[in-house]
Order: C-alpha cells, then structure tokens, then sequence
C-alpha cells in the first residue's frame, strides 16, 4: 500500500514538472519527443522567445543584424547591451540585435576554443581573459577578425601598450581591451595615520627603498606588533615580477620573436628584494597566495598588511568585499628601483574578439571598437564596471574623472584618475605569447613557493624556471 | 508469425536487450574515440594540423609535470580504495542489522554531501582548510594549541585534504551500493547459519562477503576510474588547476591544462589514452582475477 | 534459559545504542560543512569575507536577504527558477529513461550466454574508462552534423546509455538466483516476459541506487550540457550557478543560497528512491 502511494507520487511530481517545463518553453517538449523516437529527427528547435518574463539577454533591434556574444561576466553584456541601443539610435541603417550569454568563466573559453577548432558553432563577438588570449589568437586570421580598420579612428588616444597586449604574431590588433589595469600602491591611510605616518610621507615615496624605510617606520611605530606587516608578497601571482620587468623595461616572453628568457635582472632584483623583507619581518607571504582572495581579503580587513602593488581594478574589490572600509584607503604611484624606471605595467583583463564565424564580420567589428573605444562607451565601462578605461582622452576631463557621485571616486581618498594620469606615460607591457602560460604555471606552482617559502637561492630557482620553459620551446 | 517467433527466441533476445548499447556505442563511441586516438598523433593547431607520429607519447615519457600528476593520481585512487571500500561496506552491514535505530534519518544525512554541487563543497572546503586563522582547520589546530598550519600547500595536507573531502562526499555513496547489494542476498541464507549456530563475524566472513562480491567488484572497478580521473575536486580546492609544486595536479587536470589552457588538443589527447590505458589494464587484471568474465558465478 | 535471554536483550540493546550513536556522530561530522553552508546562505557575501566560515548562531549578522533575493521578483531570481525548472525536466526524463535502457541492456549481458556477450561487457567496462575531456570536441561536432546542438536531446542522448549504471545492474543481477527464469520459462513465459514479470521487480534497491545516482550526476552535470546548450534560457542550474564565480569577482550572496537551495529536489528524488531498497528480496519474491 505504501509503495503505492509513493510510487504514485513519484509519478504525480514527473507528471507536473513535465508539464510545468512544456508549458514555459514549447521547443523543450520537441526536443524530448525527439529524443524518445530517433536520434536523427531533426526538429526545427528555434529558440523562439517565450511570453513569460525572462529575463532578457537580448537587446537591439530585431529586425537589425543579428549578433551573439558570449561573455563570462554578466555585467560585460549589460554593458553591450546598453551600447546596442545608442548604436542603432546613431545608425538607423545598420540596426543590430545583440544576445548577450554569460558562461561560467573557464567553461566559457572551453566553449569557445571547441567551437573554433570545430570551425562552427562560435560567437560573433567573444570575451576572452588575457590569459587565455594565446589560445585564441594563434589562429592569426583564420579564427579571428582583425580590429584595425574599425579601432582606426580611437587609436591616437588609446593606451598603445594595452592594444599590443591583444596583438596577434602578425601585428594585427585581434582583442579590444576594457581597461588599463595600470599597476599601482594602495595605502591603508587610516592606519597609517594612527602611527603617525602622513600622506606627505607616503608621496615621498620613490624608490622601493624608500618604501621599505617607511615600512620599518610604521612596523616600529605600532611597536613590531605580531601578525602585523607592512605589506604582503605573492606565491601564486605574477604581479611583482610583471612590475619589475616593465621597470627595467625587460620581458621574460621574449614576446613574438626571441626565446623566452626568465633570468632577468628585474626579476632577480625582485625576488632577492622580497626574500630580504620576509627575513626582516617586512612582509609575510599573502594567505592563499595573492590578494585577490578570500583570505587575502581578510588580510587587508584585519589590517594585518597596510599596503601592496595591485591593478586598479582591484577598486571593484573594495568596495565589493570591504564596504567597512571606505574612505580609509589611498592610491598612489608604484614604487621603483631607480629613479627615473617608469613605474606601471598593465595587468590582467579581457580582450573582445570577433571571430571569422560572425555574420557580418565588419559590423561587428565597428560596433564592438565602438563599444570599447569610444568615449560613450568608456564612459559607461567607468560607470559600470569600474575600470580604469584605455582611452586617455577622458582622463583629463574633470566631469568623467572627478564625479564625486560615482562609488569609485567616493571609496578611496583620492582621485583615481588623478594617479593614472600622473603615471599617464610610464605603463609598460609584458607580452601574453604562446609561452606564457607555461612560464606562469612554473612560477607560480614552483619557483615563488620555492624561493618565498622555502628560501631557496633566487639564481637556482630561476634557473630550474628557464630549464623548464626550455623544454617547451 | 515467423518474424516473431525469431524475436521471440532465447537465441535472438539478448541481442534484442543489449541493442540500445550497440546502438549509442556506434553512434556517439566509435567515432569520437577513433577520432581521439588519431588526434594523440597529430599536433593539433588553429593554423592546421600535421602529423607527429609517437612524438606526443615521446613527450610525454621526458615531461615531468606529467609524471607528478600520474603519482598523484595513483596515490589518490589507492587511498580512496583503501578508505572507501571497507568502511563503506562496514556502514552498511551494521546500517543493515536491527541494532541502529532511526536509520532513515542517517542514511539521508551521510547522502547529503554527494548531492551537493561540487561547486559550493569545493568552496566550502577551500575556505575550511584556508591557511588564515578563520579556517575551521585552523580554528581547530590553535584550540589545540598548535598554532596554524597552510594546510594547501604542503604534500601530506593537501592530500589529506584531497581525501577528506573524498570521504566526506562518496562514503554515503559506497554505503548506498553496498546497502542496495546486500538486499540481493537470501534472507533464508542466515537464518541457516543461526541454527547452525554461526556467530555473527562468521556470517560476515562466509555469508556477506562472498555473497556481496559483485557488488565489491563494481564498487572497485569505479574507484579505481574515479580515483585515477579525479580532477573537479582539486580544482575547487585550490581555485585553480594551478597548486603550489603541483601538489593538486592529477592527470586529467593535466589534460585539462594541456588542451584547454594551452590548446594542444593531440597532446591532451595522449595524454587521455594513457589514462584509458592505465585504467583498462587495472580494471580488466581486476576484474579477471575476480572471475566477473567467467561463465556463471557461483 | 529465561536469564540467558534476558541477558542476550540487555546486551543487544547496549550495542544497539553504541550502532546508534555511532552514526549519530558520523552524520554529525558529515553534515558539519553543509551545515557551514547553511549558515553562510543566511549571511551577506561580506561577512564570508568579513570572518570566514563562522559557525556560530549570531543571529545579528543573519539575514533572509539573500532567499528573499533568490525568490524575488528580479532578473536573478527568475533565471535562477528557469535554470532549476530546466534542470528538473532533463535529470528526471534522464533518470527515467537511464534506468529503463539500462535495465534492460544489462539483464541482456547477465542472463544469458552468447558468443559476443564478453566482448559487450568489455566494451561496457571500456567506455567508463575514457575521460570525457578527450571525447569533448570530437562528440560536439558530431552532436552538430546530428542537428542535436542547443537541443536537450543533445544534452541527453550520449549519455543514456551509461556504462556504469549497465555495469551495477548486471553485476546486481549476477547475484540473483537465475533458478526462477526457468521456472518461468517451463510455465511458458515469453524471454521479455521474464524480464519485466519476474525480474525487474526483484531488482528493486538496484534501481533505486542507481535512480538516485543517476539523479545526483545529472543534477550537477555542468561541462557536456555547456558545450551543447546556447541560450541562457536553455541553461541548466549548475551552469548558471557557476557563472557567479569569475575572475572579477564572485557573487557569494546568490552562489550559497541558490547551491544550498538546488539540493532540494534531488534531495526529495532521494527520499522517495531509497523506500525501494529498503524492501529488498525477500525469500518469498525468490519462490514466486
């Protein structure tokens, strides 16, 4: 008796939640009719868009062109979205309709690298993390549109070194980039205050040695407390070294024409310059490896390190994890080992592609340079998504950089703006090849553990690093 | 008439029965594996593909990192074998027996983790083992006294860990296929041994465990696949397929690493043959020596 | 002989509460992290950052905002309902349909002898051994010239057919008694007869086993329906769950409410599929 009831029910909930999933979306129920008989009965499953309220990922117009975007980060797609709308506002002739996907990030470049080798099935438009960029565009222009001809008219104002980020072996631009990701020093100024250090001190900064005489003043100042640090090096990220090399204005990649070559002065000056700090009780080694963590969160939250190097995006972590925290924190220029070095290098972020697949691929190609590039655009990347925007036309005009209303600007004491046009002509660029996955694998599962936590000799670590890479190219 | 009769014949049925298995393995086996073992022989690149021959396996014999992964790997599956087989069917017998009470309610709790998505127990347990103070790890160890330990970056930790979390999620699981195994048995079979006066690690040793044998070789045959091919587990662990001198790195985030971070699909392919080889030739030794090929068992 | 039994019933009923109380503490240490879950779904994302895992019941720092978001009439909280209504309708006709195919096919590879019978095992046992990763991109461009992509059949179909759930039911029915099919077979009962009269109802637990199994795996399956599905509206929990981790940040308020809740239903399919094997066979189903 009783397991007829059960089984009864059982039927009773696979009944409904059938019928509940035919009801929303009349194309399911084709596809699994499809799926009882053969495999081969080729339903025409067109996603037509149903009444309910989904929400919506589509925007534009429908009778335009129509484009699909894939992206990782949901509010990238918001951001086409917007812009698609003011596209066919200023081109009634060449309307488009965008649907906007957002995958789960490593998912999403699986995705997009099968659909490319299989030749079918890719987007139009494609974000895809910088570090994943190699992958993609070593199709040179068999797999990806080139950018040049519709990024043309933005290039004067555009930050050089972040367009050759997303440039191809042949010299052709393949990705439009976001943002700037310009390297700089956040300084918890609340605290540092309480130990009687001013923002005068912190702007005296030059030189990575003055920085360390600061630290010893602060550490000394708060009385050589335990578990307090001045700032934090990293196991698992590449950051420090990135910055070192574009000091020296050396690159361990080689870029597209020489080997790679990791034995660098900057790098070794780097690493020995760490291992001085962690001995001297400077520094600690970051909890979970880098900042940009949760435990590294914590780290800066428990004020158990009150400065480090980071991209300006990492505002967006501020103010998304660490609210309690606003108005404490100060950005300032990164410091170098000799005067004179320039001091930032621009770090991670996501390049927009058009792929060979699209529809129309100079459409968008111009839509997408257009969404990226221009100054409506950069304007609603700042608004938006808080980056740090490439095209340096906008940083000097005081309505767009020093609008109190937005959360950026009223997070931190000053002006981000204010620090990247300071440092307006001195970002530098690490090259992202084919190798360079292979070299940040090493480093950061090998070689930094090696030397930050075990102590090795920072020559023989970088010379296992270089045997390594050798054998990979 | 005829027609049915031949269908209908003890001769015809098994292939009758077994035919939606050849059917889906000739339609979505054949070809993608032929096409995998070909591509372990090319080098596979956007501008066009060529053929290397047995240079990706040559490879593979020098690379390192690779070796790395397939001691991790083994290390894993023999643990997990050691520690989910025996406890699991332990569980069971006892979950089994009139002694424990309220069973429902346990089996459902220990069923519990494997319904989680490997997603928020990865991130769980990340933040669990985290070497900051507030991991509950180390919210443990400094109760003790012991101070805080960076649990994810030393080898016996991070295994520990690695297993823990095994454990934690495929226990039920095991106990799940042992529990539906030992329903298979005659009741009648032990109240024989009663009036013969068995004790009951007698019945255990003589009933159960011969008795449960399909069920253990099953059990087995999937431990060691899972085991070998774990990967989503590490990646959760550490956020990452990246862990500091690779101390998470198994094989098929090996491959992973190879064809999707690095887009050499004919590399990660050798790779994966030599994963299906590996685990083959465990799985078929296994299995043979258990006699799951003979003719009847009895 | 009344005090040996007596004595027989104290004992019985102190191991009866040491068993107990043994998988009372087990479940106590199982459930700990979910129970962690539980109370981080309650907090904001910050308070994660904030103070990690805490497990204390602080109530001033535990809110209902991130379920009332979930089930809010917002643009995350209506995805969210279609992703779990979609994967709902996949896991159970998955299930449903798993179970019947594999069923059969394995009474096919354990009841009878036959020439190819071993070389279809092997290949059974074969297939469970190949990572999918390797097969991921030749299979996408074979679900493609199928015309399969962005359909649930495509989801579906390699997947029905699955080798482990064969391989659990032929080794559960290698343990059975095969006295019964001849008795069957002298009363005239026809082959398929046998299968689904005398044999399928004595294979009960397996089929719960695996009903639940087969559940949990297609409930958390994320890599195969990505590749094949396209739209947002088509996606599957676990694919839109994971879109709240990126490198940019993850969005933990939505992540562990909307994990925790997604265990609900599989939970539910599990209740109503262990019933099954807790009747298993007993002597009378054995003698017909």
């Amino acid at each position: 008796m009783k397991r007829k009831v059960l089984s009864s029910i059982l039927c009773a909930a696979m009944l409904g939640s059938l019928l509940a999933g035919c009801g929303s979306s009349s194309d399911v129920a084709t596809d699994s009719s499809a799926s009882a008989d053969t495999a081969g009965s080729e339903e025409a499953a067109e996603t037509e868009s149903t009444e309910e309220e989904i929400p919506n990922s589509t925007f534009g117009d429908p009778n335009g062109t129509h484009l699909e975007m894939w992206t990782f980060v949901e509010l990238h797609g918001q951001h086409y979205g917007n812009m698609v709308e003011k596209w066919n506002e200023e081109n009634p002739d060449r309307t488009i309709e965008i649907t906007c996907t957002t995958y789960p990030y490593s998912d999403m470049h699986t995705k997009l690298l099968t659909s490319l080798n299989a030749g079918t099935g890719a987007p139009d438009i494609c974000d895809v993390e910088v570090g994943q960029f190699p992958n993609v565009v070593a199709g040179e222009d068999l797999w990806l549109y080139p950018l040049n001809d519709a990024a043309a008219p933005y290039l004067d104002t555009m930050v050089t070194s972040r367009m050759e980020t997303y440039m191809g072996a042949d010299g052709n631009y393949y990705g439009a980039p976001y943002h700037v990701g310009a390297t700089v020093m956040y300084y918890n100024m609340a605290v540092l205050e309480e130990a009687g250090i001013t923002q005068d001190d912190v702007d005296a900064v030059v030189t990575w040695d003055d920085y360390a005489a600061l630290g010893e003043r602060y550490l000394e100042a708060i009385g050589n407390e335990d578990g307090k640090y001045w700032t934090s090096v990293d196991t698992a990220g590449t950051d420090w070294l990135w910055i070192a090399m574009a000091q020296y204005g050396e690159d361990w990649t080689g870029g597209f024409d020489d080997p790679a070559n990791v034995q660098l002065e900057s790098v070794s000056n780097m690493l020995t310059m760490q291992q001085e700090w962690l001995e001297s009780g400077l520094a600690e080694v970051s909890p979970d490896g880098h900042v940009d963590l949760e435990a590294g969160f914590q780290n800066i939250l428990d004020h158990n390190i009150v400065s480090f190097p980071k991209a300006l995006w990492y505002m967006s972590r501020f103010t998304n994890y660490m609210p309690e925290e606003s108005g404490n924190w100060y950005i300032a220029k990164c410091p170098v080992f000799e005067e004179g070095q320039p001091c930032s290098v621009g770090i991670g972020g996501t390049g927009t592609v058009v792929t060979q697949q699209s529809v129309d691929v100079e459409l968008a190609a111009e839509f997408l340079c257009w969404a990226k590039m221009s100054e409506e655009g950069e304007q609603l990347i700042w608004d938006n998504l808080g980056f740090d925007v490439c095209n340096t036309a906008l940083w000097d005009d005081d309505e767009f950089a020093h609008d109190d209303s937005n959360k950026y600007n009223a997070y931190f004491r000053n002006y981000p703006y204010d620090v990247l046009n300071e440092i307006k002509d001195e970002i530098g660029k690490i090259s992202v090849v084919a190798i360079s996955p292979t070299i940040n694998e090493y480093v950061c599962n090998t070689t930094l553990n090696e030397v930050l936590e075990d102590g090795m000799d920072v020559a023989e670590a970088l010379q296992e690093l270089q045997d390594a890479v050798d054998l990979e190219q | 008439m005829k027609i049915k009769k031949f269908l209908y014949s003890q001769k015809v049925a098994p292939y009758v029965f077994v035919l939606p298995f050849i059917l889906s393995f000739a339609i979505f086996w054949i070809y993608p594996l032929c096409s995998s073992i070909v591509m372990s022989f090319q080098n596979i690149e956007p501008k066009g593909t060529s053929w290397v021959g047995l240079d990706n396996y040559a490879k593979l014999l020098k690379d390192t990192v690779f070796h790395t992964a397939i001691l991790n790997s083994a290390e894993y599956m023999l643990l997990t074998l050691v520690l989910l087989i025996p406890f699991p069917m332990l569980f069971a017998v006892l979950m089994d027996s009139r002694l424990v009470k309220a069973k429902g309610v346990w089996k459902a709790l220990m069923y519990l983790p494997a319904l989680t998505s490997v997603v928020i127990s990865g991130t769980l347990f990340r933040l669990m083992f985290s070497e900051y103070s507030t991991g509950q790890m180390n919210v443990i160890t400094q109760a003790l006294g012991l101070g805080t330990f960076k649990w994810l970056k030393m080898k016996g930790t991070a295994m520990g860990a690695l297993l823990l979390v095994a454990c934690w999620r495929w226990t039920g699981v095991n106990m799940l296929y042992f529990l539906s195994g030992l329903k298979s048995i005659d009741e009648s079979l032990y109240e024989a041994a009663e009036i013969d006066g068995a004790s009951g690690i007698q019945k255990f040793r003589y009933i159960t465990i011969p008795l449960l044998k399909p069920t253990t070789v099953y059990v087995v045959t999937i431990s060691v696949y899972a085991g070998l091919s774990m990967f989503l587990e590490s990646y959760m662990l550490w956020a990452g397929n990246n862990s500091p001198n690779n101390i998470g790195l198994t094989i098929v985030g090996y491959l992973y690493k190879r064809g999707i971070e690095k887009n050499q699909m004919g590399y990660a392919c050798a790779v994966g043959v030599v994963l299906l080889v590996i685990a083959l030739i465990i799985n078929m030794v296994q299995l043979v020596l258990n006699g799951t090929f003979k003719k009847e068992e009895k | 002989m009344a005090k040996d039994s007596k004595v027989t019933t104290t004992k019985t009923k102190v191991a009866s509460v040491f068993a107990t109380g043994f998988f009372a503490i087990l479940c106590a240490l199982i459930i700990f992290p979910v129970f962690a879950g539980l109370l981080a779904s309650f907090r904001p994302g910050t308070e994660l950052i904030r103070r990690g895992l805490a497990i204390n019941l602080d109530f001033s720092t535990m809110t209902l905002d991130n379920y009332k978001y979930l089930f809010g009439n917002n643009a995350d909280g209506k995805k969210y309902f279609m992703w779990y209504k979609n994967s709902l309708l996949i896991t159970i006709l998955t299930v449903v349909l798993t179970l019947i195919i594999c069923y059969f096919v394995a009474y096919g590879l354990a009841m009878y002898e036959y020439k190819l019978k071993n070389l279809l095992f092997f290949l059974v046992i074969a297939t469970m051994m190949v990572p999918f990763e390797i097969l991921m991109l030749p299979l996408y461009q074979e679900v493609i010239s199928l015309n399969l992509v962005d359909t649930y059949a495509g989801v579906m179909l390699p997947g029905l057919c699955g080798a482990s759930t064969i391989f659990f039911f032929r080794q559960y029915m290698m343990g059975l008694p095969k006295e019964l099919l001849d008795a069957a077979r002298i009363d005239g009962a026809t082959e398929y007869g046998i299968s689904v009269k005398i044999m399928l109802p004595i294979t009960k637990p397996a089929f719960a086993a695996m009903g639940i199994l087969c559940a949990m795996g297609t409930w958390n399956a994320i890599l195969w329906p990505l590749l094949v599905l396209r739209g947002a509206e088509k996606f599957t929990l676990p694919i839109g769950l994971n879109t709240l981790l990126t490198p940019y940040g993850n969005n933990y308020d939505v992540l562990i409410a909307g994990s925790i809740f997604g265990i609900v239903p599989i939970f539910v399919i599990f209740l109503i599929f262990q019933r099954y094997i807790i009747d298993g066979m007993t002597v009378g189903a054995v003698k017909g």
